[in-house]
């Protein structure tokens, strides 16, 4: 579903991403775990085009869409919610949630309406939400942004949803209903790429995992090869 | 002097006002986008207001003529973001201030060598006749600036509200990497908000002309007096400049007629200057309009 083959990309003159290779089979949640700084945030931005890579590929359901605009990966199926969760603060939940839905909404009049069954599903998955559909986004506690955060990019109907770090800054209450979500999503056959902090967590989601470090991919495999390698037990499971 | 006098030229005032609270309405629109604003806003009132006077001289029904007009202000519009501000958007720079001063002075040496230096009427075929209104008298040409000027920006706000792209311009505004994220493309809603801002400017041109007539000066009288409404309402209160605005035309009208008409600009540099001395943000900053 999503591949990306030795990509290359960074800020101005610093290559941050120097090969990063990794792919996401449908229906399956991968997680990709590694040190501060060690270019989780930096490869997803590159696959969703928020960065121009400048070599290397990422294949959306077979499709190279390395290079194009963001907006244009986002309308062809990819959903990034993003670190630090960017909610539209002047807008309000719903209007949030409904723009989420731009690529498959109508434009003018009757999204409302377009958008009612997503809306429902969003809401269902979190009921918060719903109390807090008419409030502006900017006045919402951390978690609920990152709830909205998370329920904008399912209004898209992505084919694949990259979450970064959605635990980031959260109570540890918060952080578990956060990993439920997941695992729905999950029963639900959504496609996910997931960076966290929280690896041990991420491990028990996950179908396979890939440890990132400087750039590039160091170590891959099922969480259960990854609870194996004693590196990597020492490095981010200890 | 009669009360009922003062009452008059502060009311013809207020309807002039509106005028330069259109085009600071224009500023508004560019900036909630992309933090940018085309310096040469008030040339494209003027070129905009020409033009329509030239498609007038074909001889086509008003209605047309008003509505072509609008559609060339509004590519020019997008010329001006496509030459002036995009490239310099892109990189982050604030090169789009020098390259709309720029593309102003060339509209204004395009305008000369064009129509010519001088001052032209604008015929409308709205009666000057005025009308006795609660014993104010106002002609329906200084109404249909009220009503022109109120139901566009009506317009564009309810746009905002209540259709799905008008949200994606809002989102724009409050967060462009997270709008491209939901697949709306900043690019092109930046380009959306410079074809109304030129749409705006030229509707501006076509209701005040028929009052001032058109020549190439009515430019930076007009840009000054939109500038300091916007500077003292904010950038992004609508509601804002239309209360400066009303307020400003009056002023000015007040003061040309009682310190005499060589100070009819003096009401806007003193607002200007005062504005930017102590309220840099503007007097209509978010927490205000958000409870109105
Ligand atoms: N906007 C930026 N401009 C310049 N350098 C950046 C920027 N964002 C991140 N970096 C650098 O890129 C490297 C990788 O950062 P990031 O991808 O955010 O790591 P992670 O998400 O794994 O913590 C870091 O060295 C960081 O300093
Ligand atoms: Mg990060």
């Amino acid at each position: 579903m999503l591949e990306v083959k030795e990509l290359y990309a960074g800020y101005g003159l610093s290559e941050v991403l120097v090969g990063t290779s990794l792919t996401v089979e449908a229906g399956a949640v991968v997680a990709l775990i590694g040190a501060n700084g060690a270019g989780k945030t930096t490869t997803m931005r590159a696959i969703s085009g928020m960065i121009a890579p400048s070599r290397g590929e990422v294949l959306l359901d077979g499709q190279p869409v390395q290079g194009l605009p963001a907006s244009k990966i986002a309308r062809l199926g990819l959903a990034h919610s993003p670190e630090g969760r960017k909610v539209f603060a002047p807008l309000s939940v719903e209007d949030n949630l409904l723009l989420g839905a731009f690529r498959h909404l109508p434009r003018f009049f009757g999204f409302r309406k377009a958008g009612a069954a997503d809306l429902a599903h969003v809401y269902d998955l979190f009921p918060r939400l719903a109390e807090r559909r008419g409030q502006l986004a900017g006045t919402l506690s951390g978690g609920e942004q990152q709830m909205l955060a998370i329920g904008r990019a399912l209004m898209a109907r992505p084919k694949v949803m990259l979450l970064d770090e959605p635990s980031m800054g959260l109570a540890p209450v918060i952080v578990q209903e956060v990993f439920r979500t997941i695992r729905r999503l999950k029963a639900e056959g959504m496609t996910m790429l997931l960076v966290e902090q929280f690896a041990q967590a991420a491990l028990e989601v996950a179908d396979h995992a890939f440890v990132m470090e400087r750039g590039r991919i160091a170590v891959h495999g099922t969480p259960a090869d990854l609870r194996r390698d004693e590196r990597v037990v020492a490095a981010y499971l200890g | 002097m009669p009360v009922s006098f003062i009452v008059q030229m502060a009311v013809s005032g207020a309807l002039m006002g509106l005028v330069y609270a259109l085009v600071a309405y224009g500023f508004q629109l560019t900036y909630a986008t992309s933090k940018s604003l085309n310096f040469g806003q008030g040339e494209l009132v003027m070129v905009s207001a020409f033009a329509t006077l030239s498609i007038m001289g074909t001889g086509l029904p008003y209605p047309l003529v008003v509505l072509l007009g609008l559609l060339f202000g509004a590519l020019l519009g997008l010329a001006v973001e496509r030459t002036g501000v995009r490239l310099a958007l892109e990189q982050k720079s604030e090169g789009w201030i020098l390259l709309t001063i720029i593309i102003g002075l060339f509209l204004f040496s395009f305008a000369e060598n064009v129509w010519g230096r001088d001052d032209r009427p604008f015929p409308t075929p709205i009666s000057s006749q005025p009308l006795n209104i609660l014993g104010i008298d106002v002609t329906p040409v200084e109404l249909s600036v009220a009503v022109g000027v109120l139901a566009v920006m009506l317009l564009v706000e309810a746009f905002k509200r209540t259709t799905l792209l008008g949200k994606a311009f809002e989102a724009v505004s409050a967060d462009r990497d997270a709008s491209e994220l939901m697949g709306i493309s900043a690019t092109r809603t930046v380009m959306l908000s410079y074809a109304l801002s030129g749409a705006v400017a030229a509707l501006a041109g076509i209701l005040v002309s028929p009052i001032t007539t058109v020549g190439p000066t009515m430019a930076s009288a007009l840009v000054l007096k939109a500038f300091s409404v916007a500077v003292v309402a904010g950038l992004e209160s609508g509601f804002g400049v239309v209360v400066v605005g009303l307020f400003l035309g009056a002023l000015e009208s007040l003061a040309s007629f009682y310190v005499g008409s060589g100070w009819r600009d003096a009401p806007g540099l003193v607002l200007l200057i005062l504005a930017l001395a102590v309220r840099p943000t503007g007097v209509f900053g978010k927490a205000v309009i958000r409870k109105v």
